[in-house]
């Protein structure tokens, strides 16, 4: 990402909030889909997870790196009664923990907090050196 | 022309590129949502520093603060290129620079007051 050198604590703090945005977005996903048997090809939903990755340079804001399929095998229920399940009655569910899935949302809001928290911070200091043309 | 007539005239074009700017900023917000969209932002201080380095006899006041659309940004589902938090970033900066040039102009005419009052 293009740092523009005048408020660069700005930019960075931002390409946080977008990072940890991005990061919500793939956990309410995951979250919403966290019983869906069937996406279409007969196989369950896969959870994903946001990979972030630093940007160029030294200092540098944090950028999208990709959406990550996570690959860990799916669970199984016994759900004789359910029109997917096999014939032994058993049906695969999502690889989703909902318990994990909040502790990252718990993460994920937290990081977007601190982040705009250093961008109020930034702005505040900005402020205290314009007092001073006061 | 002055040295501080020309600040003046400087820090006057400044103001007017960040009004102009918070105008963009205001509309690519409120366009988020509509299909196709493409943000607009202000190019402003390319031309300035260009006009300054030539250092030809120009008008600050006659330098109009240019709206162009960047086309850079990832496109969204309502297909146009408008992020909530890029605009919030970009208004913190705008606002952070407007104060500055404010408070640089009012340091500047407290000048003359000074000068003036002095007997």
């Amino acid at each position: 990402m293009k740092i523009d050198g005048a408020f660069n604590a700005v930019d960075i703090a931002i390409s946080g909030l977008k990072a940890q945005n991005k990061s919500m977005e793939a956990i309410s996903s995951n979250v919403a889909n966290s019983r869906t048997t069937d996406i279409g090809n007969g196989t369950p939903y896969r959870r994903v997870e946001a990979i972030l990755k630093a940007g160029e340079g030294d200092i540098s804001g944090v950028e999208l790196d990709d959406i990550a399929k996570d690959m860990s095998s799916f669970t199984t229920v016994l759900a004789p009664g359910h029109p997917q399940a096999d014939a032994n009655g058993y049906l695969m569910m999502p690889n989703v923990d909902i318990p994990v899935e909040m502790m990252n949302l718990n993460l994920a809001s937290r990081a977007y907090q601190a982040n705009a928290a250093v961008l109020k911070r930034y702005q505040g200091m900005v402020n205290t050196s314009l007092e001073l043309l006061r | 022309m002055s040295i501080d007539m020309n600040m003046i005239n400087y820090l006057q074009a400044g103001i007017k590129a960040e009004s102009a700017r918070q105008s963009a900023i205001a509309n690519n917000m409120a366009n988020m949502q509509t299909d196709g969209y493409r943000k607009f932002d202000v190019k402003f201080a390319e031309a300035f520093a260009r006009a300054v380095e030539d250092g030809s006899d120009f008008d600050p006041q006659e330098m109009e603060a240019e709206f162009f659309q960047p086309k850079s940004g990832p496109i969204n589902e309502f297909g146009n290129d408008v992020n909530l938090h890029a605009e919030v970033g970009e208004m913190v900066k705008n606002s952070l620079r407007h104060k500055a040039f404010v408070r640089i102009l009012k340091k500047t005419y407290d000048q003359y007051d000074l000068a003036i009052q002095t007997p």
